[in-house]
């Protein structure tokens, strides 16, 4: 049933943006400029990232796991300049960003940052936006074994693990 | 259009750096995007040197509110991760506390001191 009513609405939303009829679009998803804002630079979305560990490091410390994630190097090989060169473009461009988006607080006296008002908002779209390429990688895994139809049913048959005998051998 | 009696690119209609006795340069750094990783790293690396301090001790007010670094990056040297190559040409120039900064698309990022206290 719930597959049924989404793509209903998938048909409704490409009725609305072909322009069909007298529907209207989406206003709430087409308002959210600082959704896209917040989301645009890959070290604003790590940021948004680190508001979901318990933890809060510091920029510095934000700062040396985004060089060790960009160039892939530990973090014990991050240079200091290479560091502050990161931190730098956080403190002066990426936090304030998404400050502006009302989606971080920045705490000067500390130098963290914690959630604000939009935050919950922007976590949802960036963990949608993950959830949908992990669909989008497993169709296309699913197309890949196409040809061997075989090893599809077999997964099948894993997955209810008890009915399972029904799918071997066949 | 009868702007000003000056022509070329960088013409004389540009309010804030032709009267160029006020301002000496104290600052010259060449950002290049693929080394750098960041047009605000290298904006603020550049005030910390006229300031004679450490980049991560500039911090007053945050680059943003005196300048979008990230849009003058997209403009000027188009994405940065250089998968495209743009021939947008030109310079902008913006005050961060006394100083004026001047970012061209040469890649050249300037800072310049008021040689002289401004007018009250």
């Amino acid at each position: 049933m719930s597959d049924e009513s989404t793509g209903e609405d998938a048909a409704d939303l490409a009725v609305s943006l072909r322009g069909d009829g007298d529907r209207s679009l989406p206003q709430e998803t087409l308002e959210v400029d600082y959704v896209y804002e917040a989301l645009a630079h890959a070290r604003r979305r790590y940021l948004c990232y680190s508001l979901l560990e318990d933890t809060r490091p510091s920029l510095t410390e934000l700062a040396t796991e985004i060089v060790a994630w960009e160039d892939d190097v530990p973090e014990e090989a991050v240079t200091q300049r290479h560091r502050d060169r990161v931190s730098v473009s956080l403190y002066h461009t990426h936090v304030p960003t998404l400050v502006d988006a009302g989606v971080v607080a920045f705490d000067e006296v500390n130098g963290t940052i914690t959630a604000a008002e939009n935050a919950d908002e922007v976590l949802a779209a960036l963990i949608g936006i993950g959830g949908s390429l992990e669909s989008q990688d497993d169709a296309r895994a699913g197309g890949e074994t196409d040809t061997e139809g075989g090893e599809t049913d077999a997964e099948g048959g894993e997955t209810d693990a008890e009915g399972g005998e029904t799918d071997a051998e066949e | 259009m009868p702007k000003s009696d000056k022509t070329g690119p960088n013409g004389g209609d540009d309010p804030t750096v032709d009267r160029d006795s006020q301002w000496r340069q104290v600052v010259q750094r060449l950002y290049e995007p693929d080394r750098d990783g960041g047009l605000t790293a290298a904006i603020v690396f550049a005030i910390a040197d006229a300031e004679g301090v450490a980049p991560t001790e500039v911090n007053s007010p945050p680059l943003y509110e005196a300048v979008d670094a990230e849009r003058i990056e997209q403009a000027l040297f188009g994405s940065e991760t250089g998968e495209t190559v743009r021939e947008a040409t030109g310079r902008v120039e913006f005050r961060y506390a006394d100083y004026l900064v001047s970012v061209g698309s040469d890649g050249w990022v300037r800072v310049s001191e008021p040689t002289r206290p401004e007018r009250p």
